[in-house]
């Protein structure tokens, strides 16, 4: 048996951590106006800003998993 | 080599844990208005802390520039001082008291009290929300209120009393220890300006009380039947604002969304007479009003001492409050450092919003998109470029429709709001340096439900802080 087996492994590009860095910058302020709003009392703002955290944290890691698999 | 004993981390644990504590810390940070002292103070931008300024002046974001003419053109050659009474023979001034009834006809007025009384009297018989027996107890607890004069109480011991000079400082200390002495009297913000030729047109002719105003070059103030005299010396003008309650005022128009306007007013005649006491205890004088809304033009003492912006409402609108705010007036001796007008990007905002505008009931606001130099009526003071209001449609309005002082035009603002959410600063940062996106943060706003009037009955199941102030203030 002399099977070979190459690996060859991709480093990130510096950008793509500079992505994922504003990314998370987004939801982190989305997350702050979700929560605050709640004492602000502004449930319509509460809900919209709940619903863009969970569709930007959902499709995050989505992006997230398909890249890891490649 | 034996990595016995050593934690290995790989690049990606470690970007994830960087990761994960940075998310950890902001979910701390956003957290912190939902709990702890941040909920309970009235405005955490004031939280106690030494003044930075010399003077005083409250720290305010990057995007409030100071300016040398405010954002209103003003042609002080064609200004006037104002008449806060109504002169029947020059057939001009204030829609307060009797000018709203010279303005409508007496038959008139008579009809539309009978029929805001009327309002009132179903509005407790059928216990229509924000009109019912408690929000007309909770508004009649507005009533009671200090006495307020001109030129005060006069009951503080003087220094000359006590035998000691009277107290002297630099100009910056003197704003200091005023500003300390008003805020901890229950201002929100104070400014000053000093008067000149100008600026004297500020100052009303004619009292509400029929008083003429007149400058004089005695040393002390002083008052007969019929005038006021004021100093020269008292040349240093003091605007202060006092917070309206923000989740209140967006229940108008009803009565128990506009008693936070009478409770404002109830506030600032403490407030007058407090300070007026506390000039006097230094040795100073300090001249306030005889009444509700007298001395001078109050949004335009508030715009020339930097408090804010004037704004489509005609009303002063601040960047810490919006328009949540109601602006008070006194003068004195006491040579105090001054304060320059604002640009914070709101009377530019205002060209593209129009949203008061379009909420008015009486359609007493200007749809203009350019603020004009044309008067709507006798009412308007002639000499800025300003965004004129039809007095008499909103009176009007008030007593057809509401059977009490609206208020919608300040509750629909988009400057209105508590500013917990980051959201608002970004958006006011916005407004300041990038006006192309006015009419796009007026469309969000509408999206995002801001301004929507509030349910009158959830209010009294709110637990507000004092006086119902819950500004978040800014970061």
């Amino acid at each position: 048996m002399n099977d070979k087996y190459v690996i060859e492994i991709k480093k990130r590009p510096w950008y793509e951590w500079l992505l994922w860095l504003g990314w998370l910058i987004v939801e982190v302020n989305v997350l702050q106006m979700a929560i605050a709003s709640g004492p602000e009392l502004e449930p319509r703002a509460q809900t919209l800003f709940w619903v863009t955290f969970f569709v930007l944290l959902i499709g995050g890691v989505i992006v997230w998993f398909m890249r890891r698999s490649k | 080599m034996s990595n016995q004993g050593k934690v290995r981390l790989s690049r990606r644990d470690f970007l994830r844990t960087l990761g994960l504590g940075v998310s950890a810390a902001a979910v701390g940070i956003a957290a912190k208005p939902l709990g702890g002292d941040a909920a309970l103070s009235t405005n955490p931008s004031f939280e106690a802390r030494h003044f930075s300024d010399p003077a005083g002046r409250p720290n305010r974001p990057w995007w409030v520039k100071t300016v040398d003419e405010p954002t209103v053109e003003i042609d002080w050659a064609k200004m006037k001082r104002y008449n806060e009474a109504y002169i029947p023979h020059l057939e001009q001034g204030t829609v307060r008291g009797d000018g709203f009834k010279a303005y409508v006809g007496e038959e008139k007025d008579a009809e539309l009290g009978k029929l805001n009384n009327e309002l009132l009297q179903h509005g407790v018989e059928e216990n229509i929300p924000g009109y019912t027996i408690k929000d007309q107890a909770l508004n009649a607890s507005q009533s009671p209120r200090v006495a307020i004069s001109f030129l005060g109480p006069q009951k503080a011991k003087t220094p000359e009393e006590w035998g000691v000079p009277k107290w002297s400082g630099s100009p910056d200390e003197a704003a200091r220890i005023v500003r300390a002495a008003f805020r901890h009297n229950g201002a929100a913000t104070v400014g000053f300006f000093e008067l000149d030729d100008n600026t004297r047109k500020l100052i009303y002719s004619i009292d509400p009380d029929g008083k003429e105003l007149i400058f004089t070059d005695d040393l002390i103030a002083s008052e007969t039947e019929t005038q006021r005299f004021i100093p020269n010396s008292c040349k240093y003008a003091i605007a202060y604002t006092v917070q309206m309650s923000e989740e209140t005022l967006k229940r108008a128009p009803t009565v128990l969304g506009s008693q936070t306007t009478g409770l404002a007013y109830k506030r600032s005649y403490q407030i007058q007479s407090s300070m007026q006491e506390f000039f006097r205890g230094l040795g100073y004088q300090a001249l306030g009003c005889s009444s509700t809304n007298a001395l001078g033009i109050a949004p335009a003492f508030g715009v020339m001492a930097g408090l804010g912006e004037l704004s489509r409402l005609n009303r002063l609108i601040t960047p810490e409050f919006g328009p949540m705010v109601r602006v008070f007036v006194m003068l004195t001796d006491l040579p105090v450092a001054l304060d320059k007008p604002i640009d914070a990007g709101i009377m530019k905002f205002c060209r593209a919003c129009k949203k008061c505008a379009e909420a008015c009931g009486g359609g007493a606001l200007s749809f203009e998109t350019d603020p004009t130099w044309e008067i709507r009526g006798p009412w308007n003071n002639p000499g800025h470029k300003a965004y004129y209001e039809d007095s008499v449609k909103c009176r009007t309005f008030q007593r057809t429709d509401t059977g009490t002082n609206c208020g919608i035009c300040f509750a629909v603002c988009p400057f209105s709001k508590k500013d917990k959410a980051w959201i608002h600063e970004y958006v006011k940062a916005g407004a300041s340096t990038a006006p192309f996106m006015d009419g796009f943060f007026r469309s969000m706003d509408d999206a995002f439900g801001y301004g929507a009037q509030k349910d009158c009955e959830e209010w009294w199941t709110l637990d507000l802080p004092e006086y119902g102030c819950d500004s978040g203030g800014m970061l």
